[in-house]
């Protein structure tokens, strides 16, 4: 029904960071495979709905990566034009984090952490009511230097729950550097197995493989939460942005915002 | 008071399968009725109260109805954040229980002793507050907070200084429980443990006063407070609480804007328990027994 193409998505976060002026694009940009494949094979939203009671449940823990959901939402027809041409205008709803009061986003997030726990009990109630409505909660690397995401975790593993995925978005930076300087995680994925996690790695570009690991993952026998690591890289598409972390903060001007968007032009489909 | 708080949530909780029970490791002989008779509503999430906070806001908007319990040193105060975005942003309908307030755990120290928690909170848009006195005054609160359908903690204290009422009463507003309501010019607005300290000093030295219950801190009712203070000269308000941010500072802001009166305020005045003891060693160290506060108001009445 819709074709959620990368390089649109990333033309749409250029227009809307252009737009706005906003910053958070490297971050955007990471996730847009993660967000592309989910929305394209494993989201269900009954009638698009946004708010569908039985719709599966797209949770954006990592916050800071929001205008790629905004992409992705333009696609469905739940945004727009006026809305990405406006973005951050006075009196404008789309916010630069999370915000659970627009129909496509579950949580608040962007204070780090949250989305997580919310998910989860999103997915405990729904294993409960016994419906099969699965919940994706994503995550950053950097993100996960918090506390609460690992009290889930024990708590996801000792309740079983098989219907809550964490996608890791492992791009290898957090504001202010590389994780592996700030706080090194080793292992993402071993870290979440001694968890009680079901984990698989996997290339967060490949949409063929990103397809066929939540495939595989979802179609598991074994009872375990899942997660998979997306190693990533933090401003894929745009060759001066990518693992420059000065494009965690960095604005457009007219210059770059033409420069990235001729460079997106030129990527294969 | 503490059984009032267990058969009401066995109550309401049999009649509506989508109330489930948080803890967060808390509650031992409290809950043994509950998880013997509901224990597919019962969930100890651990020790991890950020987590348990925030799945609860998760239950919720798919349909659930979260009861979260914990010592109210941890809940509210440890998890203010996910109370604020993760439930009070959504408006969503999940009640917290924060037991032990005040100096209940006078022998275990600050961690455990919780004087904050409803200034914390009340800064917090959507959230209403109870503070209950008694057994009616808490199982009202608990069903008026389920039906009421928004964030709500419920702040239980020391819970076993014996009835104030001899029925159920209408929590919502402040409830007048001595005094008579036309002549007295001195008003007592106590809450929680110290309604009953508020009744003693009145007995002791200001039979005349109208002392009044407020079980519901929180949006607190503007008009019936300034309608109860027309003619006052003199306002006292009673908590096992910080004297700011809590039932005083409501009472004075309100009074304060809408018809200035004198007033005093009883509650702990900006200090940590020095010492180790029992409660009502503690009560007195923190200027909160009866002598104390006695001589306070004697003083302020002149």
């Amino acid at each position: 029904m819709f074709d959620f193409d990368g390089n649109r998505l990333r033309k749409t976060v250029l227009e809307m960071a252009y737009a706005g002026s906003t910053v958070h694009i490297a971050c955007a940009f990471s996730i847009i495979e993660v967000l592309a494949v989910l929305h394209q094979h494993f989201l269900r939203y009954p009638e698009n709905m946004p708010q569908h009671p039985m719709r599966d449940y797209l949770v954006l823990s990592k916050g800071h990566g929001v205008m790629a959901q905004y992409a992705c939402m333009r696609e469905r027809g739940w945004l727009t034009d006026q809305d990405i041409t406006g973005y951050f205008s006075d009196g404008s709803h789309l916010k630069g984090l999370s915000d659970s009061r627009i129909p496509g986003l579950e949580v608040t997030s962007g204070s780090l952490g949250h989305g997580f726990s919310v998910g989860l009990g999103m997915a405990l109630g729904v294993h409960r009511q016994n419906t099969d409505q699965k919940t994706f909660v994503i995550v950053g690397d950097g993100e996960i230097n918090e506390g609460p995401i690992w009290e889930g975790a024990l708590f996801a593993s000792h309740h079983a729950l098989r219907n809550f995925v964490v996608i890791v978005d492992e791009n290898g930076f957090q504001a202010m550097g590389k994780t592996s300087e700030v706080l090194r995680l080793g292992s993402i994925a071993d870290k979440f197995r001694a968890f009680g996690f079901e984990a698989v790695e996997v290339d967060g570009h490949s949409m063929t493989d990103l397809n066929s690991s939540l495939t595989a993952l979802l179609s598991s026998d074994d009872s375990r939460p899942k997660a998979l690591i997306a190693r990533t890289v933090k401003g894929k598409g745009v060759s001066f942005m990518e693992n420059d972390n000065r494009w965690h903060y960095s604005r457009l001007d007219a210059a770059t915002y033409q420069k990235a968007m001729q460079e997106i032009a030129r990527s294969p489909a | 008071m503490r059984q009032a708080f267990s058969d009401t949530l066995i109550k309401l909780a049999s009649e509506d399968d989508r109330i489930v029970l948080l803890t967060g490791d808390h509650g031992y002989a409290l809950f043994d009725e509950f998880r013997q008779r509901l224990p597919n509503q019962y969930i100890n999430a651990g020790i991890a109260e950020q987590n348990m906070v925030g799945m609860a806001a998760g239950l919720a908007k798919v349909g659930m109805r979260p009861i979260v319990y914990g010592l109210s040193a941890f809940i509210p105060v440890r998890v203010v954040e996910q109370i604020k975005i993760d439930i009070a942003h959504d408006s969503l309908p999940v009640i917290l229980i924060g037991d032990g307030a005040g100096l209940v755990y006078s022998h275990l120290g600050t961690s455990h002793q919780s004087l904050e928690d409803i200034a914390v909170l009340r800064s917090v848009p959507n959230i209403q507050i109870y503070s209950p006195a008694d057994r009616f005054e808490m199982r009202a609160s608990m069903e008026k907070s389920i039906h009421s359908l928004q964030p709500t903690y419920i702040r239980m204290g020391k819970s076993d200084l014996g009835d104030i009422h001899c029925v159920m009463c209408d929590v919502t507003l402040p409830i007048l429980i001595a005094g008579d309501s036309a002549a007295s010019k001195t008003i007592f607005y106590a809450t929680g443990s110290m309604v009953k300290s508020a009744l003693l000093v009145a007995t002791a030295i200001c039979p005349q006063a109208r002392v009044y219950s407020v079980p519901l801190i929180h949006p607190m009712h503007r008009s019936a407070i300034v309608d109860q203070c027309f003619d006052a000269h003199h306002v006292v308000t009673f908590e096992e609480h910080s004297v700011t941010g809590g039932l005083g500072s409501a009472i004075c802001e309100i009074l304060a804007e809408d018809q200035p009166k004198r007033i005093l305020r009883i509650g702990s005045d900006h200090m940590f328990s020095k010492t180790c003891g029992s409660y009502s060693h503690l009560l007195a160290e923190h200027g909160l027994d009866a002598l104390s506060v006695t001589e306070k108001v004697k003083v302020f009445l002149g």
